[in-house]
């Protein structure tokens, strides 16, 4: 078996003295797409954020290697350069930068890492354009700022729409499905559904099986107080939209 | 009084010691204070007001933030210019490029260059000096009055685009310069200002401005005041603008430099239904203290007022705005409100904000709100996992928290102007391509 895209291993972690991941192991392979189910307060969003490099995260044991690189050693904006995208649970307003200029720095970002120089302003707005009209976003949108007066699901389609532009090798999405009528879920899954290719992989972090229907995982794993304590093939998802959490809280207790 | 009122600020000098740096200053500068300029009489009378306020003491609330121990040991005396045109000659390269359609006024050194000025039909002398009623609020304006070298007086007739240029340099001895404007804007005109100040006196030297402008009925005023000194400028500036029955006053003002400034503005709004809008961006690193006073005195009925006003600060400076309206009592219906906020970008730095309001009658709307802080780390970090690097992402925020402070210049060649000397102030090629 080839290495994985992402292996982590015995990942502690704490924010400000309390152990919020409590010794993850993972391996994700690319092409795959794996799910993290769990409770509130499992844990999940702190492994979003400390893929992504997000402050106040203390790593004190275990690591995390992405594509052949100690991921836990690179600033958060190389981490995005080489190709991890973090799709925000609850991405913030940023009133006066505008979206088309936000989105042309990150791709840009990411080009020059590659050795390619600057993507041509008329080819940037032809690729923007084709990729908002998947996830079904009007076009004024791009002089608006950053997610500015933007409703939860316009929030959502806009970190799909971002992912889509950057095409990262490891899309990590916290909870991208929240929030959105059965509509924008679709769109939103049809966007997830695009990046699915043999050399990306993609971790789907979700509170209900709900988008799992539109996104077949590969895997689906279920973490409780900070550890994975099941995983299984998609039968576990809809195992646990039947029958909740608590089973396995009581095993894992 | 309260003994405490009367204690000298410590480190500056006293009331005596400035008295009589003043009574030398003016026999030293007797030959320039032209008269034709400013009757003797007013002179004298500013003179003696100024005298008579003295230097603000410790715990003055009008001048707490400003920093005025400067004035211990800078020139306070204009010295002669030996020729305008070698003035010009030399300060002709430092000029920032012409806004096309304006007619530019240039005063180096407080006097007007002739060579470097256009034909201004609207730049008349003759007619009566503009000389407002002053308080200690002011005070500094009535040393302007006593040393003012040259005036550009306006009478402003008809829709008209000007912009005056201030240079000072350090000139051949240790100087103060007194840039002057007086501009008269006739009942249901428009104007468009531009007002720059650049250069500098020096460390031992003083730039000290006086602005009076009045709007007339149903008048409508843009005026950018941009204040560009060189790092080591120590600026004194009092603006007074007095507005009438309908007229509408957009101020915009961009301060970016100088060591130490301390500028006292007051707006009148005497006529009904008077408007006067402030629009304020503060960018200034190293080591400076740069320190704003506002007063907006609402006099009739139906007045408007609003401000917005953003300051950063990086470095060790220190900036401060306080920002007061008064609402009288003739002033019902009367609208105001006030938003100031400050951004620090480093530990060192420093922004002290002062929202106040008196409201004197009834039936006003007033809103008020000042906040100070750092950058959002939740919008750093979400700009960085974006792939932007901290740099960008910093200038970035940075240009974000001031883009409201600018979403009202209105005139393209105006805002394009300001947003290039902003980008320039953030220090970052992004910022220049964002406006670009």
């Amino acid at each position: 078996m080839s290495t994985p895209l992402l292996s982590i291993k015995g990942l502690h972690v704490k924010v400000a003295e309390r152990e919020v991941l409590r010794g993850i192991d993972l391996d994700l392979p690319a092409g795959e797409v794996h799910a993290i189910m769990g409770p509130n307060g499992s844990g999940k969003s702190s492994l979003s954020h400390v893929l992504a490099g997000k402050p106040g995260y203390a790593v004190t044991s275990g690591s995390v290697m992405y594509a052949g690189k100690d991921l836990l050693e690179l600033p958060p904006e190389a981490r995005s350069r080489a190709g991890v995208f973090l799709g925000f649970q609850y991405p913030v307003e940023i009133p006066g930068v505008n979206n088309a200029y936000l989105l042309r720095a990150a791709l840009n970002a990411a080009r020059r890492e590659r050795g390619e120089v600057e993507i041509d302003a008329f080819d940037f707005l032809t690729l923007v354009k084709e990729r908002m009209a998947v996830m079904k976003i009007d076009e004024s949108f791009l002089s608006r700022g950053v997610n500015e007066g933007f409703s939860g699901g316009e929030k959502k389609r806009n970190e799909i729409l971002q992912m889509l532009v950057l095409q990262p090798r490891l899309a990590v999405l916290d909870e991208s499905d929240s929030g959105l009528d059965i509509d924008a879920l679709k769109v939103v899954a049809s966007g997830i559904n695009s990046l699915r290719s043999p050399e990306r992989a993609i971790l789907l972090v979700t509170h209900y099986q709900r988008l799992l229907d539109h996104v077949q995982p590969d895997r689906v794993h279920v973490l409780a107080r900070g550890r994975i304590v099941k995983s299984g093939g998609p039968e576990l998802a809809r195992e646990l939209e039947q029958r909740g959490y608590d089973w396995l809280l009581e095993q894992a207790a | 009084m309260n003994a405490a009122v009367s204690r000298p600020i410590p480190g500056s000098m006293s009331n005596a010691a400035y008295e009589q740096r003043l009574r030398d200053a003016v026999m030293d500068a007797a030959s320039l204070l032209n008269a034709r300029l400013l009757p003797v009489s007013v002179r004298s009378a500013a003179l003696n007001k100024a005298l008579a306020a003295g230097l603000p003491q410790l715990r003055d609330d009008l001048w707490r933030y400003a920093d005025l121990k400067f004035l211990a040991s800078a020139a306070l005396a204009p010295v002669p210019v030996a020729s305008t045109d070698v003035l010009a000659a030399a300060v002709a390269p430092s000029l920032p490029p012409r806004l096309a359609g304006y007619t530019r006024l240039v005063f180096g050194d407080g006097r007007l260059l002739p060579t470097l000025s256009d034909p201004c039909p609207a730049l008349d002398l003759s007619s009566a000096p503009l000389v407002p009623d002053r308080t200690r609020h002011e005070r500094f304006g009535w040393l302007n009055d006593a040393f003012a070298t040259d005036v550009a007086r306006l009478k402003i007739g008809d829709l008209q685009r000007v912009e005056v240029i201030f240079i000072a340099t350090p000139g051949v001895s240790r100087q103060a310069v007194y840039p002057r404007l007086e501009v008269m804007v006739a009942a249901n005109t428009e104007l468009v200002l531009v007002e720059r100040h650049i250069g500098t006196t020096g460390a031992q030297g003083l730039i000290n401005t006086a602005v009076q402008i009045h709007a007339g009925a149903g008048s409508q005023v843009r005026h950018l005041r941009w204040l560009a000194m060189d790092d080591d400028a120590q600026f004194l500036d009092t603006t007074q603008i007095a507005v009438d029955r309908d007229a509408r006053y957009q101020l915009t003002l961009l301060q970016l430099g100088a060591r130490t400034a301390r500028s006292s503005l007051r707006a009148s709004l005497y006529g009904v239904g008077a408007e006067f809008t402030l629009h304020g961006v503060v960018v200034a690193g190293g080591k400076r203290t740069l320190d704003n006073s506002l007063l907006v005195d609402h006099l009739a009925p139906n007045t408007r007022s609003s401000q917005v006003f953003r300051a950063i600060a990086h470095g060790t400076t220190r900036i401060a705005c306080r920002s007061r309206v008064e609402v009288h009592r003739a002033a019902r219906g009367a609208d105001s409100s006030q938003s100031l906020k400050g951004l620090l970008a480093n530990a060192g730095a420093e922004i002290d904000l002062r929202p106040q309001l008196e409201i004197l009658t009834d039936e006003v709307r007033a809103s008020h709100g000042a906040t100070t802080g750092a950058l959002d780390e939740n919008m750093r970090f979400y700009l960085l996992s974006r792939g932007l690097d901290e740099q960008t992402a910093r200038a970035l925020l940075e240009w974000a928290f001031l883009e409201d402070a600018l979403r009202d210049l209105g005139l393209p060649e105006l805002r394009s102007a300001a947003e290039h000397a902003l980008a320039a102030a953030l220090g970052s090629d992004i910022a220049r391509q964002v406006v670009s």
